[in-house]
């Protein structure tokens, strides 16, 4: 017994040193932290309970007999953030470079599926060099039963991937599964190809960083929804941003007490808006003034500006927003807004978290370079993602709604429940301008006589009141009491219930 | 006494006047551009007219159409303010025409100062020291170098037309003056249309200290002491203050004297100031008088109790002065910021946009005045002059006044727009300063490369690092408060937190106390007591019983705490994390030399350059529309393009790369 305990404390010193001393002091002066100094940063201090610790690689083949480290290169396990219960899994990379074995692969799956049975998030720190190559198709069947989980919990658990060191080939389709993906500027990288293949292939000359490093895949690919400096950074941001997330899709989104006051008026929002309406402006202002304490965690904030996403909360509970930006394309929706914002709206009506949406949309982006990327069928997408969700839908609309894309945002039609506009907002099929160079063609010669068909437009259209009368629009409200008017109606909704009717699943233009 | 005036003018001043009108029972007309639809000043005049767009040569500058605004609503008078129309001529003599009261100086008044070569002869007749000068205008270059040694180096070149430092040259040779007099001629013939310079002694250690003065119509003429504007930025007046620390009571009274003199050559009525520069040495010239109400007139106000817009008014009324000079006595001291919106981390580049905060001090009777002409969700437009407030603050001494001044910047916030607010704090907190002695010069000398608000010292920077603690602490224990948590498994929150402010760590113990908490930083300790809340951007409460005030913003992981003028951005971490993080490589901060920024929001315009071209400095890079203006970049130097970075038509973010040099 005694010996066994003394064996007991050998087995664990050598699973916490990893791969040795020597490895960890490589890890350290790359800037990156170790596999368990990251899972100490992330969770609750103390609150980490390890399994698997002894597990080890089954593995013969080309003297990997002889190498085996306890845990074999990945430390798994749950804990708290702020005493809620999160699985984690943290990819050792100085084990056999965090590459994935089929025993690896097992730890994985082992936490994936306990969070899938009682309902909490996981967390993948990841940091692996790839397949088990010694392994062979094993480590590809490792692979593969992972992603099979991820899918599996797809909707179900919030599942959250931190990339802090390479990750690449086949291993970029687990996270790319998981619900949301940051990454560790110059020190992480994600690429389905590396460098060398694609300057063998494509002779095309990029270093790892330019073709997938954190900015890289925040601002050009859209695959990665932050970047932050370094570990440290990185860990703390996700333990705040985990507070916004339900445990899974049976709980209702987790509540902070507020200290904001639900009826707290702005009256800086009423002169937010503009006179000149080609003019843009701001809109993250509304949405920090809007939020409890004027906390909104943005998300994909490099990725389609025109359109704004993230977090925030309502007298305490968490929201999702949805809004347009005015400052980058005037706000219009192209390919990747929408499928930014479609995605974005999904993720929420899984989890019920109610979508807040701020209107101030000009229409679609014209033009071939949209046509012939499938604007149609990318559009569509957002649109899918709205008339679907069944979580508490409330809409304001700043300014312009016009067209096809009032439609989409969240429209009455797409069954809002609370559909509000600000008296400057102008709902019209088009901006006053292209509806009198069409409606009165005829009158194209005369300038003058369209400038008075133009004004005669924008004193029908420009206004709420055309939508209000039938109905589209519940109220006008002043952009002053915005916060107090979504308060008030997220309250009348806590209780929402509406269902789709059953199928096995909807075929969104994917 | 009139029973309505209009008041052409905008911002803080056109609130100021109508503010006094209203306590004198006078309806109030506001004139507006388009661009002013929503400013403060319309907002609380009794009436408001629109006098046309932007640009102020179309509104603020339109003398027909402030007439005609005048007979539109019935105002009887009008105000000027200062700026503007303020010492234009032609408007008080339009007005007078038109049978409206301009409340200011006589247009003849008016006159005989708004030229400096012909006031400064009006000086010397009426025995007001001067400047030895050539007090002609110059025929050449040659010329200007024979007078300049005649006078003896150094030599202020200065336009006739000139003012607030513009068309200014100080030479210390020959070559200089040949040089300076060159450049001075262009820059007035461009600046003023009036190409006359002259040339004066440059007096040295100088301070620029002025004398209100204020004139009634039966003759009374009484002087309400001077005012210390010396600390100046590129001769634009920064800090004011009632009285000058450097003169003594006979100088006063004599600057006072000359003065009143002056005042009474031209015949003047209304309040007016006569600006001398005062050397080292004490001896004191006449450098210029202004016919008009002063942006700095607030700490006169202060000090001797009188309300100048008030006197303006009444002595525009064809009132008496209802005091005469034996009446006049100071009473403490006074010290007026001037709040700018500028960017004083950028070389104080001017700051536009939307106030996206903005909550100034509480205003308190006699100790703490705010004049301000705008408002939070208020644009600050590029068509106008760019401050936005004062702060003027009173106290029965020097150190007392400057104590409040603290406070009351520790508490302005102004968000949205850059705002010269740490600069002015930085500079409430210079021993210099604080000393009383310094000179037109002191910023340049103390400020010679630029405003770095890390470098501004404090007494206890464990200060900041304690408020960031206690801010981050608040964080933990609402966040803790977060529902669905395992029972029995609750988070327990440690005491023992290490502050990260840059390279500086402060670890810390905290210890919550009733109202706050109480944090350790080595032998120092603050009780904090507060009731701040997330969203504020100022903490308000004590520390350790002292009430203190302090800027504090949350910016993601970070809290920017300001105070005094110091500047920290802090993390607050565990021990573990904090030890981690000292492993994390320092990223060296991007050569930004290398690229070319764009300074503000915008549309990108054109790109005027391609990749591989070799530009030389000062040619057009890239052209970016703001505001509905074009804005021309240009290479600082010579450089060769390596990319293109930004495409035309894009809309641009503040400091989004535009261009990749080699």
């Amino acid at each position: 017994m005694h010996d066994i305990i003394r064996q007991l404390e050998v087995k664990r010193a050598a699973a916490c040193l990893g791969g040795g001393q020597k490895r960890i002091d490589s890890q350290h002066a790359k800037g990156k932290l170790t596999a368990r100094e990251r899972i100490d940063l992330l969770l609750d201090a103390d609150s980490f309970e390890e399994w698997d610790m002894f597990k080890e690689h089954r593995c013969t083949d080309f003297g990997m007999a002889e190498q085996s480290v306890p845990g074999d290169g990945v430390v798994t396990g749950y804990g708290t953030i702020n005493g809620r219960l999160i699985f984690v899994f943290s990819q050792d990379f100085t084990v056999f470079g965090g590459s994935l074995s089929e025993a690896h692969a097992e730890k994985i799956c082992k936490v994936m599926d306990h969070a899938i049975k009682v309902g909490a998030p996981v967390i993948g720190l990841n940091d692996s060099g790839g397949a088990r190559i010694q392994e062979g198709v094993a480590s590809l069947g490792g692979y593969a039963d992972v992603f099979q989980r991820n899918v599996m919990a797809s909707g179900v658990i919030p599942q959250i991937s931190l990339i802090m060191g390479p990750c690449a080939g086949g291993a970029v389709y687990s996270p790319s599964m998981t619900d949301f993906i940051f990454m560790v500027k110059d020190s992480s990288y994600m690429f389905v190809t590396g460098p060398e293949v694609v300057r063998t292939v494509t002779h095309e000359d990029v270093t790892a960083e330019e073709l997938g490093g954190a900015v890289t895949h925040t601002g050009k690919s859209g695959v990665a929804d932050l970047a932050f400096e370094n570990d440290v950074e990185a860990l703390m941001m996700v333990r705040r941003f985990v507070g916004f997330l339900p445990a899974s899709n049976r709980h209702k989104p987790p509540v902070v007490p507020s200290q904001d006051p639900a009826e707290r008026l702005d009256f800086s929002l009423d002169t937010l808006v503009p006179d000149n309406p080609n003019k843009p402006y701001d809109i993250k202002e509304l949405i920090v003034k809007t939020v409890d304490d004027g906390d909104f965690f943005e998300l994909q904030p490099d990725y389609a500006k025109n359109i704004v996403i993230g977090f925030g909360r309502m007298d305490g509970s968490p929201v999702g927003i949805v809004a347009n930006q005015p400052l980058v394309l005037a706000g219009c929706l192209d390919i990747k807004s929408a499928i930014k914002a479609a995605r974005f709206v999904r993720y929420c009506d899984a989890f019920n978290i109610p979508v807040i949406t701020f209107v101030d949309v000009p229409g679609f982006m014209p033009g071939t370079a949209q046509e012939y990327g499938g604007i149609i069928k990318h559009g569509a997408k957002l649109l899918y993602a709205y008339a679907e969700c069944t979580v508490p839908k409330i809409t304001v609309i700043t300014r312009k709604a016009y067209g096809g894309a009032y439609d989409v945002m969240s429209s009455k039609h797409l069954r809002g429940d609370v559909n509000f506009a600000w008296p400057s907002a102008e709902i019209a099929v088009m901006g006053p301008k292209g509806a009198v160079e069409i409606i009165f063609r005829e009158e194209k010669g005369n300038p003058e006589k369209l400038a008075a068909r133009e004004a005669e437009y924008k004193a029908k259209f420009a206004n709420p009141f055309v939508a209000g009368a039938r109905g589209y629009i519940d109220d006008v409200i002043m952009p002053n009491e915005t916060r107090k008017r979504i308060c008030r109606s997220l309250a009348m909704l806590r209780d929402k219930k509406q269902e789709n009717p059953w199928r096995k699943h909807g075929n969104i233009p994917l | 006494m009139f029973k309505k005036i209009l008041i052409a003018n905008r911002g803080e001043i056109a609130c100021r006047v109508m503010k006094t009108a209203r306590r004198m029972g006078i309806a109030t007309v506001a004139v507006y551009s388009e661009a002013d639809r929503d400013a403060m000043h319309v907002d609380i005049a009794d009436e408001a007219v629109c006098i046309g767009p932007a640009p102020s040569r179309d509104s603020y500058l339109a003398i027909d159409k402030i007439i005609a605004a005048c007979k539109q609503t019935g105002a009887e008078a009008v105000h000027p303010g200062y700026g503007f129309l303020s010492e234009n001529q032609e408007f008080s003599r339009r007005l007078e025409e038109s049978g409206v009261v301009f409340i200011g100086p006589k247009h003849h008044s008016v006159a005989a100062m708004g030229d400096k070569i012909a006031s400064k002869k009006l000086a010397i007749e009426a025995g007001v020291s001067t400047i030895p000068g050539y007090n002609d205008a110059i025929a050449d270059a040659r010329h200007a170098v024979e007078i300049a040694g005649g006078i003896g180096y150094p030599v202020m070149i200065k336009a006739s037309a000139g003012g607030g430092g513009k068309g200014l040259r100080v030479a210390f040779d020959d070559r200089e003056a040949f040089e300076g007099f060159e450049s001075c001629r262009n820059e007035a013939r461009n600046s003023f249309g009036d190409d006359r310079v002259f040339i004066e002694k440059f007096v040295e250690g100088p301070h620029h200290i002025e004398i209100q003065i204020i004139a009634d119509a039966h003759g009374n003429t009484v002087y309400l002491l001077e005012r210390e504007c010396s600390i100046q930025r590129r001769h634009q007046k920064v800090i004011e203050e009632a009285p000058s620390p450097f003169i003594d009571d006979t100088i006063r009274k004599a600057m006072g004297e000359q003065a009143v003199a002056l005042a009474r050559a031209v015949n003047y009525q209304s309040a007016g100031t006569v600006e001398f520069v005062v050397g080292s040495d004490k001896s004191f010239y006449f450098l210029e008088m202004n016919t008009r109400l002063q942006v700095e007139h607030p700490v006169t106000e202060m000090i001797t109790g009188v309300d100048l817009v008030e006197l303006m008014i009444r002595v525009a009324a064809g009132e008496k002065l209802p005091f005469a000079q034996a009446d006049i006595k100071p009473n403490g001291w006074a010290v007026e910021c001037r709040i700018n919106a500028e960017d004083p981390f950028r070389s104080f580049l001017p700051s536009i946009g939307r106030l996206v905060k903005y909550r100034p001090p509480e205003a308190i009777e006699g100790q703490v005045r705010v004049d301000t002409g705008v408002y939070e969700g208020c644009e600050i437009s590029m068509y106008y002059d760019s401050m936005i407030a004062k702060l003027i603050c009173h106290g029965a001494t020097r150190d007392q006044a400057i104590l409040r001044m603290r406070d009351a910047l520790n508490a302005f916030v102004i968000r949205g727009v850059g705002s010269n607010i740490p600069f002015q704090a930085a500079l409430m907190q210079h021993p210099r300063f604080m000393s009383g002695i310094f000179t037109t010069a002191f910023i340049a000398e103390e400020y010679p490369n630029g405003f770095v608000a890390a470098d501004v010292p404090h007494d206890d920077p464990g200060l900041l690092a304690a408020v960031a603690a206690f801010a981050r602490r608040r964080y933990i224990d609402w966040a803790v408060k977060i529902g669905d948590q395992m029972p029995g498994h609750e988070r327990k929150v440690g005491n023992r937190w290490v502050v990260v402010a840059g390279e500086t760590q402060y670890p810390v113990a905290e210890m919550a106390i009733p109202g706050g908490y109480s944090v350790t930083h080595g032998a120092d300790r603050y009780d904090l007591v507060s009731d701040w809340k997330f969203a504020e951007p100022v903490f308000r409460g004590a520390c350790n019983g002292v009430p203190i005030c302090m800027q504090l913003e949350r910016i993601g992981l970070k809290y920017r705490v300001g105070h005094f003028g110091k500047q920290i951005e802090a993390m607050v971490m565990t021990e573990a994390a904090a030890l981690l993080l000292a492993r994390m490589p320092v990223k060296a901060p991007p050569d930004l030399s290398k690229y070319l920024l764009s300074p503000m929001p915008g549309l990108l315009r054109e790109v005027s350059v391609h990749p591989g071209q070799q530009v030389s400095a000062g040619e057009k890079l890239a052209v970016i529309e703001a505001m509905k203006m074009e804005n021309i970049l240009k290479a600082e130097r010579d450089c060769k393009v390596k990319k293109v970075v930004a495409v035309a038509g894009e809309s641009l973010s503040v400091d989004q790369v535009i261009v990749e040099f080699e």
